[in-house]
């Protein structure tokens, strides 16, 4: 009997995976960018076990998404990075009729990211936000005295200031796209150019300032910042707020906060997308739909301090998040946001080989 | 009618592995070479020669059909000319090369005592020892690197000590320079180079060392004139297990390395994830590959001749 | 220049035995030398004095301390206590690389990287000989031990009697004072040791180098030493010339170890000033030595006699002492001579030789089962009294 019994585990754990491969969604998200029991909640209410992987730059995602068959169901690709994925034919144009909660979103801001995908024909907004600077309070203070120039690119774009950081450590993005943008746009220049002259000077910015950067990483900044190995970041404002968020809870005394500079910064969005070879597209769209909830949404903002698209959610996110112009920045500061921009082959070669350049000088 | 055909089905099959058997032994290996080197080998090599589009995947084919069905095969080696063109890619293999051999050479001079005081220990206590090198395999690559950047960190341990005990007054900047990533490899790699050089020296005879005593050699001129000549071959078998990774290591400069490191495996990834530009990437990785098989040629012959020396 | 040296030097094959004479010094000294590994004894207080161009052997099993005592000699081991003098010096602070002498080890311990030449000048170029003298003084060994031509080769290229040369040429080439070799023929096979072990000898004494050699093989031992150094378990049993070793034992151990011999256990039943008598259960026989023996009535003693000291015949001896009688076992024929193996009444087994004078004999010579009589003189045996 004993052994009818186990014969029958056996078999069941033998059965069990084939099943569940059906009702499985793969997720690749970035890293840091959900609320903790998010994906409990969405199991709980669809019965969809998810599996759920994260990275941490745009250029791991594509790569997987140009290689094809990555195993994928739901993917949030940066729109820029989208536009060209979407050339390339790698998502699924959605099905708008399985995504009733399209309704809660913000009309404005997906017309935004329709310059990216007409039509929102692909994707949905996620969350969105800048890329700005995150800094330590007290280590600013004590080393810049109370005329710190936090509100402006110049605590990391002029040389004599970064100078005076760059014991107590300054990092930027490893994202050419965005810091040379913003090199631009310092100098003068349209943050949007694609011309090489106009990127050249940009580099030429970034390589002036070069030898006080510590190091060009996209997510190390956070537990850096957090832990006071860092003094000022070049980063993405949800990351920094959580490393505000890291540093509270450690209590060691330091003290991190987000700028959008007054020059202006690039806001950046974030989109749901399926790629064209999931397996499993129906529970990929039951994913995005539910990811558009307004309470669930809210909850994710207010988890991860990023801003949403989502109108109907606005009234659950806490009145901090809102408020906080890091976030949700007024009107003022919106007009001066500008959108990434989508670079063709040889500006992408140009600009890589800049920022090689930059990092090595060779 | 003759007699192998009436010969019976056991002898026929019996026959048959005999004459086979020999290829059957080779086969094994010769499919393993194919199946997990020279076939990717091939995929890399054709997307070396192809031109990079916006597309899935994205690189061309280098086959073509063209309207009459007859078969056009495009090879395009402007990816290899664009090597030489930019300085960059002969700079990071040039310094690439000078990390992996001065990164040898420092594992080759932490290994060697190591490897050669194990050798000697009492057999008991050599287990042991082995295991404390082995030991460390045993929890992720990667969490070994991160406690090397709790390590070297500005509030790191060692500044730490250091500020506590009075001997610098600000933290020394160690993460993200070149120091962290040859610790880093040294490290890393340190159990690669011990297990050779240990193999070798434990086999060393004590009698040619009591001999070069018994002949007027003080322990220093033992060591040089007969323990050092006859560990070469550990030497070498150590170096290329060393030096071989270490020219193409990325994880190790990426978590550890400042952005001026410049390794020939972030600008393949660059090529690869910055620029999409598979088939550069390819060609890089390529001309990588033609690049190691020089040293591993000639620490082999170097190895052939002092196994001959000694046999 | 080094032939004339070994030209003149005076060496001991003219028949001097300097252990006889009381003024000679020795040149070896080695007083209560005790090693201990752990709890095992080693080498047990063993004291010995060797002379100058000696070529002593130790001598025995394995496990004896025979290369232990060895390896004191040369440095590789620290005695628990006692001393060791070398041409009155003692050696106890000075490290094997400062002693003045050098090893052959029974694995050669030739070094496998250096070429046949590398290796003899080894010694020379450590000590910082100039560079003409060691190419010719290699040259002059290389040519001793018959080896010109083999310079350039490896180790890895040569043949075992080869190597073996190199490595004498090697631990000779410093002019050593004292040459301690291993187990210098082991490693060699039968015919090839004994051609080599008389070239041994003729360059010991055309060098006047001291030699100690430690072997297992009494053949071996006989053939090469001035003297014999026994050992078992730890201490030296009997020292002495190769024939006194063999002729007179003065123990059970040395005369079973060396050679082939029988013995005979009995009660001392008549003890004179210039003879004894025993009486053997064993030999089921009454004994008579003729010469005077320590001892005391009724005391247990033993007789040794050599295969070869008895006389094999059909007929019973006359006299009543020395002969024991039993039944031919088995008979093996070696061709100068036959071996029998006699059956004694008590069960005990007898080894006798009997050497093949006469081609035709055949009818006189004892075959299978028959009774026979195994007769020696009284001064044949060897008493021994432990």
């Amino acid at each position: 009997m004993k052994k009818l019994l186990s014969m029958t585990a056996l078999l069941a754990l033998a059965i069990s995976p084939v099943l569940a491969a059906e009702k499985v969604l793969h997720v690749y998200n970035w890293s840091d960018y959900i609320a903790e029991d998010t994906i409990e909640k969405f199991t709980a209410e669809t019965g969809i076990e998810v599996t759920y992987d994260v990275y941490d730059s745009n250029e791991v995602l594509e790569a997987k998404m140009l290689a094809g068959s990555s195993g994928y169901d739901v993917v949030t690709p940066s729109a820029d990075f989208m536009n060209r994925q979407i050339a390339a034919g790698v998502y699924v144009k959605l099905d708008k009729s399985k995504l009733p909660n399209l309704k809660n979103m913000d009309a404005g801001l997906m017309k935004q990211a329709a310059v990216f995908d007409p039509d929102n024909a692909h994707a949905v907004v996620y969350m969105w936000g800048t890329t700005g600077i995150g800094y330590n309070t007290k280590a600013i203070a004590e080393r810049l005295g109370d005329s710190a120039p936090t509100d402006s690119w110049d605590l990391v774009f002029d040389p004599a200031i970064a100078a005076k950081l760059a014991d107590c450590g300054i990092s930027f993005l490893d994202a050419p796209t965005e810091l040379l943008a913003a090199a631009m746009n310092y100098v003068g220049l349209d943050p949007r150019s694609t011309k090489k002259a106009d990127l050249e000077k940009g580099a030429e910015l970034l390589t002036a300032v070069r030898p006080h950067i510590r190091y060009f990483h996209s997510s190390q900044y956070i537990s850096d910042l957090a832990n006071g190995d860092i003094c000022v970041s070049v980063g993405w404002s949800g990351d920094i707020f959580q490393a505000r968020d890291r540093a509270g809870e450690a209590d060691k005394g330091v003290e991190v906060s987000y700028v959008i500079p007054k020059e202006g910064a690039t806001q950046w969005f974030d989109m749901l997308a399926i790629p064209v070879d999931s397996k499993n597209k129906d529970a990929a769209h039951a994913y995005i739909n539910f990811m558009m909830d307004a309470q669930i949404t809210a909850n994710n903002t207010n988890y991860v301090w990023y801003a949403n698209a989502n109108r109907a959610s606005m009234p659950m996110v806490e009145e901090e998040i809102k408020e906080d112009p890091g976030i949700f920045p007024p009107l003022d500061v919106q007009a001066k946001l500008w959108s990434a921009q989508v670079y063709n082959k040889r500006t992408d070669r140009v600009m890589t080989r800049l920022w090689t350049k930059i990092q090595t000088g060779k | 009618m003759t007699g192998a055909q009436a010969a019976p089905p056991l002898t026929k099959t019996l026959k048959f592995i005999g004459a086979h058997g020999r290829a059957l032994v080779i086969g094994v290996p010769m499919w393993w070479l194919i199946v997990f080197f020279l076939i990717p080998f091939a995929v890399v090599a054709k997307i070396s020669f192809s031109e990079a589009v916006i597309a899935r995947p994205p690189y061309t084919s280098l086959i073509e059909w063209t309207g009459e069905g007859a078969m056009l095969l495009k090879l395009n080696f402007s990816n290899y000319a664009y090597l030489i063109e930019d300085s960059l890619y002969i700079l990071a293999y040039w310094s690439s090369i000078k990390v992996a051999f001065f990164s040898t050479v420092a594992t080759l001079i932490v290994a060697y005592p190591m490897a050669y005081y194990i050798a000697r220990a009492p057999e008991r206590r050599r287990n042991v020892l082995l295991m404390l090198i082995i030991l460390p395999f045993w929890t992720s690559f990667l969490l070994r690197v991160y406690a090397w950047i709790g390590i070297l960190k500005g509030n790191g341990i060692v500044n730490n000590i250091l500020l506590s005990l009075g001997i610098t007054s600000e933290p020394i900047v160690m993460l993200q320079t070149n120091f962290a990533v040859y610790v880093g490899i040294v490290y890393t790699y340190l159990p690669f180079m011990i297990l050779p050089l240990f193999t070798n020296l434990v086999k060393l005879d004590n009698d040619l060392l009591e001999a070069s005593s018994d002949l007027g050699a003080r322990p220093m001129a033992t060591f040089f004139k007969i323990t050092l000549p006859l560990s070469i071959p550990g030497m070498i078998a150590g170096s290329m297990l060393v030096f071989i990774p270490v020219i193409g290591e990325f994880v190790i400069p990426a978590l550890l390395g400042g952005p001026d490191t410049l390794m020939i495996g972030k600008v393949l990834w660059s090529e690869f994830f910055s620029n999409r530009d598979w088939p550069v990437a390819s060609a890089v990785a390529i001309v990588m590959l033609v690049l190691l098989v020089i040293p591993i040629m000639l620490l082999r012959n170097a190895q052939a001749a002092s196994a001959e020396g000694s046999s | 220049m080094g032939v004339d040296r070994i030209e003149t030097k005076q060496t001991i094959a003219t028949g001097a035995k300097p252990w006889v004479d009381q003024a000679e010094a020795p040149f070896i000294r080695i007083s209560n030398l005790t090693k201990n590994f752990g709890d095992f004894i080693a080498v047990d207080n063993v004291s010995l004095d060797i002379y100058r161009q000696e070529l002593f052997c130790l001598l025995g099993g394995s496990g004896c301390g025979k290369s232990t005592l060895l390896r004191m000699l040369a440095g590789f081991e620290t005695p628990s206590s006692g001393r060791i003098e070398i041409d009155g010096q003692d050696m106890a602070s000075i490290p094997a690389y400062e002693r003045p002498t050098n090893m052959m080890f029974q694995s050669y311990a030739l070094f496998p990287h250096m070429s046949v030449e590398k290796n003899v000048a080894y010694g020379l170029v450590r000590d910082g000989v100039a560079k003409a003298e060691i190419a010719e003084r290699v040259a002059e060994m290389l040519t001793l031990v018959q080896l010109d031509g083999f310079a350039k080769r490896k180790p890895g290229q040569l043949s075992g009697g080869q190597r073996q040369r190199v490595a004498l040429a090697r631990s000779l080439i410093k002019r050593p004072k004292l040459l301690l070799l291993d187990e210098p023929l082991g490693a060699l096979d039968k015919k090839l040791r004994e051609e080599t072990q008389f070239e041994l000898v003729n360059i010991q004494e055309s060098l006047g180098v001291t030699f100690i050699v430690v072997t297992h093989d009494q053949e071996e031992a006989m053939t090469l030493s001035s003297r014999i150094g026994v050992m078992d378990r730890g201490e030296i049993v009997q020292v002495g010339e190769p024939h006194a070793i063999y002729e007179y034992p003065q123990s059970r151990f040395v005369a079973d170890f060396i050679g082939s011999v029988n013995i005979f256990e009995g009660r001392v039943t008549e003890d004179a000033e210039n003879f004894v008598r025993l009486h053997s259960q064993e030999g089921g026989c009454d004994i008579h030595v003729a010469h005077g023996v320590s001892c005391t009535e009724n005391q247990k003693m033993w007789l040794a006699v050599r295969p070869e000291k008895f006389s094999l015949s059909k007929e019973q001896p006359a006299g009543k002492y020395n002969f024991v009688t039993g039944t031919v076992d088995e008979i093996a024929y070696l061709g100068n001579l036959s071996v029998y193996r006699i059956l004694l009444a008590s069960g005990k087994n007898v080894r006798a030789t009997r050497s093949n004078r006469d081609r035709h004999d055949a009818e006189a010579a004892p075959g299978w089962g028959d009774t026979v009589y195994l007769a020696w003189d009284d001064t044949a045996g060897v008493v021994l009294t432990q």
